[in-house]
């Protein structure tokens, strides 16, 4: 799930489909890459269930997946304790430069 | 539709309660752990500006009761659906032993703003997976 919203085309393919469902071709029109990279960009965001996909004849319709919603609740509540993680991280190195080392910064 | 969602977090840290404070209210220490660019003016109704990639946070401290809690609003300057105000975060600070127990609350985040949020976060997540490797 990181991984698929980690790139800014991928983001930007769900910010399209927010409005509905559109074609393959519509969306690639949207960007300078290749047809080739926005096909893999759709494919990773409908492996991470994001993305729902259909066949039209030779079109292939892309729309976001209301049941990815929920992983995307989920995976922004992993958000704040990242953050919170790197606010622990650097306390505690700051720490170890300003405090003399009289703690070794690890438990026994 | 506004569904209210609460999103709770929690990091335990190596140092009191004193020395985790500031990190909330000092803008050149908040943005060593989050966003970029902040404004801070750490006083009830005092300013709350934060940006997070390109999205601009706004809002204004609620309490601060140093060195335990601190609340503060949080939208997003020129969003109709998120404005600045519209939600808020509490954070609560306990010591226990030589630690501190950070708590984080954020009230009120509707749920279809879920996936707008995530803009401006997954630039704060590119770069903790970078500091990560």
């Amino acid at each position: 799930m990181l991984r698929a919203l980690a790139d800014p085309h991928r983001r930007q393919i769900l910010r399209l489909v927010r409005g509905g469902e559109l074609a393959a071709g519509e969306i690639a029109s949207h960007f300078d890459a290749t047809q080739q990279a926005v096909s893999h960009h759709l494919q990773v965001l409908a492996r991470a269930g994001l993305l729902s996909e259909r066949r039209d004849g030779v079109r292939r319709l892309y729309a976001l997946d209301p049941q990815g919603l929920d992983p995307v609740r989920e995976m922004l509540s992993e958000l704040w304790p990242s953050a919170l993680e790197r606010l622990k991280y650097v306390v505690e190195q700051d720490r170890k430069k300003t405090a003399a080392p009289k703690r070794a910064g690890r438990k026994p | 539709m506004t569904v209210a969602e609460v999103l709770t977090a929690t990091v335990r840290i190596g140092a009191s309660p004193a020395d985790v404070f500031p990190y909330f209210i000092d803008p050149a220490l908040l943005v060593q752990w989050i966003g970029e660019w902040a404004d801070l003016h750490p006083e009830p109704g005092g300013r709350f500006a934060l940006d997070i990639g390109k999205t601009p946070v706004r809002g204004e401290y609620v309490e601060i009761e140093p060195p335990r809690r601190v609340v503060f609003t949080w939208g997003v300057a020129g969003k109709d659906s998120l404005p600045p105000g519209s939600t808020t975060v509490e954070i609560v600070l306990t010591a226990d032993g030589p630690d501190t127990v950070v708590q984080l609350f954020h009230h009120d985040l509707p749920a279809e703003e879920f996936d707008s949020h995530l803009a401006g976060w997954t630039a704060k997540l590119d770069q903790l997976a970078r500091l990560r490797t």
